[in-house]
């Protein structure tokens, strides 16, 4: 392990590790743009210059591609160096167009931050920049290529760790473009990266842009609710309206990165057409009312005819409520998943599997061989798919198992995939650290419990951010389909916790009450609405696909977004000394309040 | 559209490479020789003879100062303007070639003969200052010779 001194401090580093690195583990910033933790480096910057004063090498050295080395004296603070790097970001700078005050970066702009850090106050240079014509990459990302700096961290990002092939790098010198062959939305589904990668403002958030500065933000650490991989964001609001999500860095889940679904899925938070106050047989009512008529209709029915049913849509802290709630409905039957076929292989999923064979994404990016087995990753968990290229980039074949693994998914990534029609034809046995994938919503509890004797690890998917813990939670209570309680005959009634069931399953079944935040099927069937609140509006938890709880703090209050406008142009007038729309309570809560009146 | 013959003569190409991506240029500089320049519609066909996207194709071809996106005259002067022959006047040299065309740098002349392009380095230092007009490279070029090179190059045409 090398030993290296730092601006007079002493550091020990793994072997490979970059002076830049050793830096920062002693928390000595050096400025950098090229580098990034997910990239590595280029070397195409310059602006992390730092000088050895003895060792091995001396000199003025570029940290970043530098490996550290027993003997090394750095200083980041040596006359020598700061001149190089003040010159180097001035040199940066130069077509540069200073629109700091139109650009969505401003305010958490590393260029901003550098130029300053490096001591770049004041502008020499008076001849004519070099501009550039913008291209239109689609409704989500917004181009300014003026701002760029040519650190390479898109292309870079996009075609190498992406596997993207519709966005890159043309020209040369200081003609340098990074951009499409023609204007077009970019078919990458992790082009929303470009956003948080680029250390200006190249690349912002379209569907946000001039709406709010870094330092307005409403923001928390949340987790995404798009599928059960869990991958962590931070959400940005705004006057009670949800802006945009960025990613959120976690190495054992979803590293730098979210996908574009993650990242740009419709904000049904900010619907003005959210239901948003309680409602009893469709009038708007208080939540004390409509709570004692949950609790009045409930007492109608007989022991063991009402079902309680949930979804994976449920942060776990409602869920646990829920055994207790079923017993004070004096023994209703408890639903935490609708289709028969997904429940029975959540639960199986869930109780085989233990810590030991649950692969983490940064296991399955570091696996030598992947499985993936009747499941088409960009529907069910397209970072999965991000994870799967990293190892397949390191030498990992790919093989896809059955009809329903489309050789399509590989392509989206570049991946070169072997398509296999039985699990046995995979030569699992030969690797030493093999992932298999599996959904829960496409193989069966038979299935499952055969693949899950192979000597692998294992990446299930379930149908929602909380899939594992409700199968969990399923596994350790009595519980049942919703399919089965409705064949049994018994059941005379529903109630949905953040739940949409099928029509064509409830019958004629009434829905005594339903808990939700969305628009949906139950909600408008439902003798009592009770809103609750969206995952950005509570605290909560998830446990995603590898059986990791993970917490999600609240990004905002709930309220109808102070933007909305009526068909006429006009903000609604609702006079209230209340938060407008601010009613929605967490699905704890409320179920809490049922309970009290059972 | 080019003809079968020369798509069937560029896939073989590319299958004898042991990666698509080496055969390229070679797939370029054909297709070039073809339309004269790499048209749009070129780089569509080189992207599906060498099985990349058109995007990675456009990164080739706009690296690399000898692939044309845009109508050259029927040859192209390469003048260095790298250090090696600045430092034995290349300046002088493209100037003069410029002004005896009447054309900036860039531009094509009027009759379609000659388009003038600055590039750095063609690798003959030693013998600087150095052009290349079409696939022949000139060294040593003053600018009395320049003028011999040049009528004897519209000569061929």
């Amino acid at each position: 392990m090398p030993k290296l001194i730092i601006d007079d401090i002493t550091v020990e580093v793994a072997e490979g590790v970059t002076v830049l690195e050793a830096a920062q583990s002693v928390d000595i910033p050096i400025p950098h743009f090229c580098w990034h933790p997910a990239l590595g480096k280029a070397g195409a910057c310059r602006v992390c210059a730092v000088k050895l004063l003895d060792g091995p090498i001396k000199g003025i050295q570029m940290s970043c591609m530098l490996p550290a080395q027993d003997g090394m004296v750095v200083s980041t603070v040596d006359p020598e160096a700061v001149a190089m790097r003040q010159q180097v970001i001035e040199w940066l700078m130069i077509n540069h167009p200073h629109d700091c005050p139109v650009c969505d970066e401003g305010g958490q702009c590393q260029l901003q931050d550098y130029t300053i850090a490096c001591g770049h106050g004041l502008r020499r240079y008076d001849g004519k920049k070099r501009t550039h014509l913008n291209q239109d990459l689609g409704p989500n990302i917004e181009h300014e290529m003026n701002r760029c700096i040519q650190c390479y961290r898109c292309a870079r990002f996009y075609q190498e760790f992406a596997g993207g092939t519709d966005f890159g790098v043309m020209g040369s010198a200081s003609r340098v473009y990074f951009g499409r062959f023609e204007d077009g939305e970019l078919q990458s589904p992790f082009s929303g990266n470009l956003v948080d990668i680029c250390p200006t403002g190249v690349f912002t958030d379209k569907t946000a842009r001039f709406r709010a500065r870094y330092w307005d933000f409403d923001m928390a650490p949340s987790i995404c609710p798009e599928c059960s991989l869990g991958c962590n964001t931070t959400p940005v609001a705004r006057y009670r309206e949800l802006l945009k999500i960025s990613a959120r860095h976690n190495d054992a889940v979803n590293g730098w990165f979210i996908c574009d679904r993650g990242r740009f899925a419709d904000k049904k938070v900010n619907s003005f057409d959210r239901p948003r106050v309680p409602l009893v047989n469709g009038s708007s009512s208080g939540w004390g009312d409509a709570v004692d008529a949950v609790a009045k209709k409930a007492a109608e029915f007989a022991p063991g005819s009402i079902a309680v049913v949930a979804s994976s849509r449920l942060a776990n802290e409602g869920a646990a409520l829920l055994p207790d709630l079923a017993r004070a409905l004096s023994g209703a039957k408890l639903c935490f998943f609708s289709n028969e076929v997904i429940c029975r292989a959540s639960i199986t999923a869930a109780s085989q599997i233990t810590p030991h064979m649950a692969a983490s994404l940064d296991d399955v990016a570091s696996a030598d061989c992947i499985v993936i087995y009747e499941c088409d990753l960009r529907q069910e968990a397209p970072m999965m798919l991000l994870a799967v290229r990293q190892a397949w980039r390191k030498g990992a074949p790919v093989f896809l198992v059955g009809k329903g693994a489309p050789l399509e998914q590989a392509a989206a990534v570049s991946v070169e995939a072997v398509d296999l029609d039985i699990i046995v034809e995979a030569p699992i046995g030969i690797f030493d650290r093999p992932v298999i994938i599996f959904s829960t919503m496409r193989s069966s509890a038979a299935e499952i419990k055969n693949l899950m004797a192979a000597e692998a690890k294992f990446a299930p998917l379930f149908d929602g951010p909380n899939g594992m813990g409700m199968a969990k939670l399923a596994a350790a209570n009595s519980t049942i389909s919703l399919e089965s309680a409705v064949k049994s005959g018994l059941i005379k009634g529903i109630i949905t916790i953040e739940c949409v069931i099928a029509d064509e399953l409830r019958g004629e079944i009434p829905i005594i009450a339903a808990l939700d935040w969305q628009m949906n099927s139950s909600v408008k069937n439902a003798g009592v609405f009770l809103p609750t609140t969206a995952w950005v509006e509570m605290n909560g938890t998830f446990v995603n696909n590898e059986g990791r709880a993970q917490q999600f703090k609240k990004v905002m209050a709930p309220g109808i977004p102070v933007s909305a406008t009526l068909e006429s142009g006009h903000p609604p007038r609702i006079h209230s000394l209340d938060v407008p729309g601010g009613e929605p309570k967490p699905a704890w809560e409320v179920i809490t309040e049922i309970m009290k009146r059972l | 559209m080019i003809p079968d013959t020369l798509k069937t003569k560029l896939k073989r190409r590319v299958a004898a490479a042991i990666t698509n991506r080496e055969a390229a240029i070679d797939v370029m500089k054909s297709l070039q020789a073809h339309y004269g320049w790499l048209t749009d519609e070129a780089v569509q066909e080189a992207a599906e003879i060498v099985g990349l996207s058109t995007l990675q194709i456009e990164e080739l071809a706009t690296f690399y100062e000898m692939i044309y996106r845009r109508p050259v005259g029927r040859r192209v002067i390469h003048a260095c303007d790298s250090i090696s022959c600045w430092a034995m006047g290349g300046e002088a040299l493209l100037a003069h070639l410029s002004g005896h065309l009447e054309i900036k740098v860039g531009e094509t002349t009027a009759d379609g003969a000659f388009t003038l392009l600055p590039c750095c380095c063609l690798g003959n230092c030693g013998e600087a200052p150095t052009m290349m007009i079409g696939d022949t490279i000139y060294g040593r070029v003053t600018l009395e010779s320049a003028l011999e090179i040049l009528k004897r190059e519209r000569g061929e045409i």
